[in-house]
């Protein structure tokens, strides 16, 4: 019964190849681009903490993404 | 109205959707796979290789309707100069690029089992392959130019120069004998599918458009923080 739903009368190797070359690169894909993004949003927390006090103040007062990206890292950490 | 678009409201909004995504994603890509795999049943001539059409056609229509975005916002952004649109299609062409190879190689193997060959250089095929070599050259502008100006205006001509193989694409199946099937869903007017395949093929759909969405979210996110990192020492 399982075997002949794996089987697919033959066309079992097209299909389950067909969704997991799918799934593979699809899952890849999210992976490489949270990647990117955990990335640049180190970055731009080096850079946020290499400025002095009085610009990073400046900084997170002025702009609301500066501040949600600290914020944020700062609940990871 | 203007106010509301601001780099600020977008990046917040963007986190509440990704999250919004990420937490219904599972749920329905379950709901469409058992669908597709299990409760769907096998074509009467096809057979079980008809599942393939649950990753094979979403994927076709999401891979030319990225296409069709990027050429829209490359027109729009030649008029209008408006500079979000071209990191909006930067953040689309991967998307677009990875769909069509998905329903390229997809393709293919569906077309082993229903047509007895892997690959035939046919209409639809062709400019299928076409679509890719496009979007590659695409990508390709964004990696090797340097100027945005530059980017913004080669890139814009290579989606314009593109798009001309969007109709292309579409009317392959009527214009010449192709061994590709003539489509089945229609807009406009009645479609050949029954509702018991259709269901799973709309549930698939969301599935893809909810991953391509998530993608998108996530990558134009990364623009506006690469944005703000070069502007942070100006603030």
């Amino acid at each position: 019964m399982i075997s002949n739903y794996i089987l697919m009368n033959g066309h079992g190797i097209y299909v389950w190849l067909s969704f997991s070359i799918v799934f593979i690169s699809c899952a890849a894909v999210y992976f490489r681009t949270k990647k990117t993004l955990k990335k640049y949003e180190q970055e731009f927390l080096t850079e946020l903490q290499s400025l002095t006090l009085e610009e990073k103040n400046n900084a997170l007062e002025t702009s609301k993404v500066a501040r949600q990206i600290f914020v944020a890292n700062s609940k990871v950490n | 109205m203007f106010k509301f678009f601001s780099s600020s409201n977008i990046y917040f909004l963007i986190q509440k959707l990704i999250f919004f995504i990420n937490s219904i994603f599972f749920l329905i890509l379950i709901i469409g796979l058992t669908f597709a795999l299990v409760l769907s049943p096998p074509d009467y001539i096809q057979g079980d290789s008809v599942r393939i059409m649950y990753v094979h056609v979403p994927a076709a229509w999401l891979g030319l309707a990225c296409f069709s975005l990027i050429t829209l916002l490359s027109i729009l952004n030649f008029i209008f100069k408006i500079k979000n649109f071209y990191f909006i299609n930067k953040s689309i062409a991967p998307i677009g690029l990875l769909f069509t190879c998905l329903a390229i190689i997809t393709g293919s193997l569906w077309g082993q089992p229903t047509w007895g060959t892997w690959w035939a250089w046919d209409a639809r095929l062709t400019s299928m392959v076409v679509l890719m070599l496009f979007y590659i050259l695409y990508i390709l502008s964004f990696k090797f130019l340097n100027k945005e100006e530059l980017i913004i205006k080669i890139s814009s001509i290579i989606a314009i120069i593109g798009s001309i193989n969007l109709p292309i694409i579409k009317y392959s199946v009527e214009w010449w004998a192709t061994l590709h099937q003539p489509a089945s869903i229609k807009i406009t007017g009645s479609n050949s599918v029954h509702s018991e395949m259709m269901l799973p093929l709309m549930v698939m759909l969301l599935v893809f458009l909810l991953y391509a969405a998530l993608i998108f979210l996530m990558k134009y996110k990364t623009e506006i923080i690469r944005i703000k990192k070069k502007n942070i020492k100006r603030n």
